[in-house]
């Protein structure tokens, strides 16, 4: 099959309303719809051919009965959305490469600029905390190069992502897998309008649509499609991360991934992208470097100066360790040991973690 | 024909003399209880009858009236039972009158004849002291607790007969053998125990030394009831006035049963399943003292904290205050007293295992979520320290240093409660915890390294007010603990280690 909808696909006052409709049935897949569309070729034909039971859902049958086309664009208007279907300036043209391409997408936010240099961060929601600086890490140093983080709109290193990018004061985009105006968990609406005011908030679901497990890894195709390269950044082993990963080597993206210990459950989907291949990046510098934008941002290490045994307790710190051990390795009380611990938290250079103290990303990049 | 003898019936924790009076006069053969007697005095007419015939003593087959004054107070339990027997037995002369002058009967009945153990023995005994009575005849096997009371004759009768030849007598009661000699202190458990684990045993310290309540937060095998379990063994010795209250709770709650007074801090660990009533006190007639005020001067253990009713873990807030439960019921309002350390345990997500290194954590974010909004609350406001205890790796466990004994450990305790008891003198208050927020800041004495640390703190750690109130009351109790007199800025940070992770990733939660 070509890549992309027949010529001419949706043009049309008719056409157009019916590509709307047909983005807003939720009982055939993408992937169904395209392969329907290029069987009669138009948007109004394939409404017909579900109309007729050829395709779809019982459901999108009994949607179709009551669809309204100025009503779903009423709908979209007070959620503060938008409709782009293929062709529109909004599309991503990239998208048309993709086995299933969405026959429209709904936006939120500034319009999404097609001259736009796009980088998505993808990884857990449930990451751990280093896992979350250094997505922060990666999407300030993106932003201050001029670049746009794509992420998804879920928690974890979406979040990390995104909070990153607003923070270093660049545009974001978020994809969700929910309705275009659900947040998803809730918590997470601060955070979204946030990037809309500056960037933008996409999806492939039309309003009301709540958030099921089962969408996102349609929503992960169109982080690939947004994107000129792909950074994983945790992720346990068969995670949703992969698939993404997977989607932008089908797009023929650069894939990178940060490495963790071979130990955590969640460096698994990182360390076996580097395995096959994906190039390893130890943080934004190794990012910026490989995508070939020249300079680094970073202000250079003025290490502050430790009192000796804070410096003897970084050195030691190799991996997670109990503060027992921490005293026995740097010859402290352990009450001291604690003491020094928490000092070094307060600089930023050292985390507890479920009774454990680590060093952080910032302790790695002060070297 | 008349008889007249004081008893003592058990309210709540306190015990109320009662005057029993017998009046056997002439009519068909009836025994009548007057003057409010609750559902166990009401069956002393029936238990008394059979238990004085099997004990060789005559029951009058007259007219029996039983009067129990005062009037208006509601006689509760079996302890009645002795009393009556015997103001029977002074009303048709089996015993002489003048025998009974300035003593108190407690004890239930059996139909054999037997004095058995009752609950109480040792409030009848302080109420007996109160109004200058000169001896208590109690179970023999509540004599030794009754005999905590000083200068009161304490007289323990196995049986009916005993006491007959007691008031006439020729039977003299052996003597209560003497409070056993035993180091208080000396406990099953030690904190030499656990291995590794040495911030939780540190913390444990610094609970034991300021008074404050602890929560453990870790995964299921981390050790947090065997940590727990050992608090009451690093804790100062009772003093005496503890050790009364503390066995008089147990005492009205029946728990006393073999020993006499309850000479270790106690540890109570009721199951999440408790009632609010089980753990606050109460009951439907007879209101008993809860697991918190078992735990009265001694450990409360709550494992599995979010697992317990709402609402019983919200009431525990009165006693965290006041140390006190008042009950209130139809029946009237009784006080318990109530004053514990509370160390409360839970698990860091509803799976167990977020933030351990070996295991991923499978929580969804909105379980997670809810699982927080479980734990806070106004209880988590009153837990001056929070700690996450790890699942030790086997490495950890073996490269483990040798660990110090409870006794050690309690010997800094018992200074450090000195020192503050010393500087507390005026303030109403003998622990850093009991320090009102308001004033905690000035009265800890804190360093200028100490405030340019808190500041700091406030800025990166996301301190809340009551959060800084909370780490300045455990730095002074640190600081205690090394006898220091300023709050330093190492003081600090070691009490700013006292938190989870469930404070931790606050800011960013609320970010991300």
């Amino acid at each position: 099959m070509e890549h992309g909808f027949p010529r001419g696909f949706g043009r049309g006052a008719a056409h157009a309303d019916a590509v709307l409709v047909l983005r807003c049935l939720l009982g055939i897949t993408p992937r169904e719809l395209f392969a329907l569309i290029w069987r009669v070729g138009t948007a109004a034909g394939a409404l017909a051919a579900i109309e007729r039971g050829e395709a779809g859902s019982d459901n999108d049958r009994a949607f179709l009965a009551g669809a309204d086309p100025a009503r779903i664009r009423a709908d979209l208007a007070s959620a503060g959305a938008r409709f782009a279907a293929p062709g529109d300036a909004e599309y991503p043209p990239a998208f048309l490469r993709l086995a299933d391409p969405p026959v429209g997408i709904f936006l939120r936010g500034r319009p999404l600029d097609p001259g736009d240099d796009r980088v998505a961060l993808v990884g857990s929601r449930r990451p751990t905390p280093t896992g979350r600086e250094v997505a922060i890490d990666l999407a300030r140093g993106l932003v201050a190069a001029g670049l746009v983080v794509v992420s998804g709109g879920a928690v974890g290193i979406d979040a990390a992502a995104h909070r990153g990018a607003l923070d270093g004061g660049g545009r974001t985009v978020a994809v969700l897998g929910s309705g275009i105006d659900v947040s998803y968990p809730p918590s997470n609406g601060a955070l979204l309008r946030a990037i809309e005011a500056t960037g933008t908030v996409l999806g492939e679901y039309p309003p009301g649509v709540p958030a099921e497990p089962f969408r996102f890894p349609a929503r992960n195709r169109l982080i690939a499609g947004l994107s000129r390269a792909v950074v994983v950044i945790e992720g346990a082993a068969k995670s949703g991360t992969r698939i993404t990963a997977e989607h932008a080597l089908e797009l023929g993206l650069e894939v990178f991934a940060v490495p963790g210990s071979v130990t955590s459950p969640l460096a698994q989907t990182p360390l076996e992208m580097i395995r096959e291949g994906a190039t390893m990046v130890r943080g934004a510098d190794d990012l910026l470097a490989d995508l070939g934008i020249a300079g680094t941002l970073r202000v250079p290490g003025s290490s502050p100066r430790l009192p000796p045994p804070q410096r003897r307790i970084l050195e030691t710190l190799a991996a997670p360790m109990l503060p027992d051990a921490v005293a026995r390795a740097a010859g402290l009380t352990v009450p001291d040991a604690i003491s020094a611990l928490i000092e070094l938290e307060l600089r930023g250079l050292v985390r507890g973690v479920g009774g454990r103290f680590e060093r952080t990303f910032s302790a790695a990049l002060q070297g | 024909m008349y008889g007249r003898v004081v008893g003592v019936t058990v309210l709540g924790v306190g015990g109320h003399a009662v005057t029993v009076e017998a009046s056997v006069g002439r009519g068909l053969p009836s025994t009548t209880v007057t003057g409010l007697p609750g559902a166990a005095v009401q069956d002393a007419r029936d238990r008394i009858r059979p238990a004085m015939e099997q004990a060789g003593l005559e029951w009058p087959l007259r007219r029996v009236v039983v009067n129990l004054a005062p009037g208006n107070l509601r006689k509760e339990g079996p302890g009645l039972d002795l009393p009556i027997a015997v103001s029977v037995l002074v009303a048709t002369a089996q015993v002489p009158a003048r025998a009974v002058a300035d003593l108190v009967f407690f004890g239930e009945l059996s139909l054999r004849g037997e004095v058995l153990p009752t609950p109480g023995a040792i409030s009848v005994a302080i109420a007996a002291a109160r109004r200058g009575c000169a001896g208590v005849v109690v179970p023999a096997a509540n004599a030794v607790e009754a005999a905590q009371v000083e200068g009161l004759r304490v007289v323990g009768v196995e049986a009916l007969p005993e006491v007959v030849g007691f008031l006439r007598g020729t039977w003299t009661a052996p003597d209560v053998p003497a409070i056993v000699a035993e180091r208080p202190a000396e406990a099953e458990v030690d904190l030499a125990e656990v291995r590794g684990q040495e911030q939780a045993r540190r913390a444990l310290e610094v609970a034991a030394a300021g008074g404050h309540n602890l929560l453990l937060v870790g995964s299921p095998g981390a050790g947090k009831t065997m940590l727990a379990r050992r608090l009451p063994t690093i804790l100062p010795d009772m003093t005496d006035e503890e050790t009364l209250e503390a066995t008089q709770l147990h005492s009205v709650a029946g728990l006393l049963a073999g020993r006499g007074v309850l000479r270790r801090r106690p540890f109570r660990a009721p199951h999440h399943s408790i009632s609010t009533a089980g753990l606050l006190g109460g009951g439907s007639s007879v209101l008993r003292p809860g697991e918190a005020s078992l735990a009265h001067r001694g450990v409360l253990f709550l494992d599995e904290l979010t697992e317990f009713r709402r609402d019983a873990i919200e009431a525990l807030r009165q006693p965290l205050e006041d140390g006190v439960i008042v009950v209130t019921r139809s029946a009237g309002s009784v006080t318990f007293p109530a004053r514990f350390t509370l160390v409360a345990a839970a698990n860091p997500c509803p799976c167990g295992f977020a933030g351990d290194p070996r295991r991923a954590c499978r929580c969804r974010e909105d379980q997670e979520a809810r699982y927080r909004q479980k734990l806070s609350g106004p209880l988590l406001d009153r837990i001056d320290l929070r700690l996450t205890v790890p699942r030790l790796t086997k490495d950890e466990l073996l490269g483990a240093s040798a660990a110090e004994r409870s006794d050690e450990v309690r010997a800094r305790v018992v200074a450090a409660r000195e020192r503050q008891r010393h500087r507390y003198a005026g303030l109403g208050i003998t622990s850093n915890a009991h320090l009102p927020g308001p004033i905690a800041r000035r009265a800890a004495g804190l360093s200028i390294g100490a405030e340019e640390l808190l500041a700091r703190a406030v800025d990166s750690m996301a301190l809340t007010g009551r959060g800084f109130d909370r780490v300045v009351k455990v730095a002074r109790t640190v600081a205690d603990l090394e006898g220091a007199g300023d709050v330093g800025a190492d003081h600090v940070a070691e009490a700013l280690s006292y938190r989870t992770a469930l404070e931790q990733d606050e800011g960013l939660v609320r970010a991300g």
